[in-house]
């Protein structure tokens, strides 16, 4: 998704990325970020959940207003209200990149 | 940094091997390139926004994004993009990604492309306008950057026609 905001501000559009995983900065350059710790699937809220919803774009939005230098992030304090387990993110069956790799996973966490 | 909130854990919900792994591919220092920038030029409440996001939604009965080429070749990703009006529902949607549970998102669409919530604020005055016209493309692009070419570039032709000036993007 960094290189879309990037390619987009390129071409003239300011651009906010709503994400986790707001370290890819470092590889990419990414114009401005807003770092949630949220699942991914539902980095704007909780279904159903409207008010959370518009407090998370709320904050998305200042910060695009406010930002002022490239690679800008924001961190938002908001907390997911179950744990990791709880929040069945994964999909039903295991990614084909995660299945192709799985001896390097096991390497990375020995590490 | 920009503030002094706590800071965020990227890799808090996945397990820690498959953490690790993903981090191998970060450098630990910092972005050394040129960042590109355009500073919002005029106030949220008269600005037009578009949503984007690498989900992998696409409007019942257009082309779904192609999930059983990746199963034969994992480190492909599908390098299209779909258009999603505004005021699509979750009836008027399939979510096809085999990185998340898409389940959550046809329950209800504003969890990863919030709509419903920027069509609010556009009645409120909070923004100036949402246009008619978002995006999905699908956020697995392992194997080069075709996707920008195929999809972001169309997209951004589309958001030019409809005088869009500011995107909101959630990836996938």
């Amino acid at each position: 998704m960094g290189l879309a905001a990037r390619f987009l501000e390129e071409k003239g559009f300011s651009t906010a990325v709503l994400t986790p995983t707001w370290e890819f900065h470092r590889a990419v350059g990414i114009p401005r970020q807003v770092a949630i710790q949220y699942p991914y699937g539902r980095l704007v809220g909780q279904v159903g959940d409207t008010k959370g919803q518009r407090g998370i774009v709320k904050e998305a939005l200042a910060f695009l207003q406010a930002s002022e230098t490239p690679g800008a992030v924001r961190h938002l304090p908001n907390r997911w209200p179950e744990p990791p387990k709880e929040t069945h993110w994964h999909p039903p069956e295991m990614s084909p990149i995660i299945a192709a790799n799985l001896e390097a996973i096991k390497k990375a966490r020995r590490r | 940094m920009d503030n002094s909130e706590p800071i965020v854990d990227g890799f808090y919900f996945l397990p820690p091997g498959l953490a690790a792994w993903i981090q191998t591919f970060i450098p630990e220092h910092d972005f050394e390139g040129t960042i590109p920038w355009k500073p919002l030029e005029k106030p949220i409440s008269e600005t037009t926004f578009a949503l984007v996001t690498s989900a992998g939604i696409s409007c019942t009965g257009d082309t779904p994004f192609d999930m059983e080429r990746e199963k034969s070749e994992p480190s492909w990703g599908d390098p299209t993009y779909r258009k999603i009006p505004r005021g699509v529902g979750e009836t008027g949607i399939r979510v096809d990604h085999l990185h998340i549970n898409t389940s959550y998102i046809l329950q209800d669409i504003n969890v990863i492309l919030p709509i419903d919530r920027f069509a609010e604020f556009e009645e409120e005055g909070v923004i100036g306008r949402l246009a008619d016209t978002h995006y999905s493309f699908y956020g697995f692009q392992w194997n080069g950057n075709g996707f920008l070419d195929q999809a972001v570039a169309p997209m951004a032709e589309q958001m030019a026609a409809e005088q869009v000036e500011a995107v909101f993007l959630t990836p996938a």
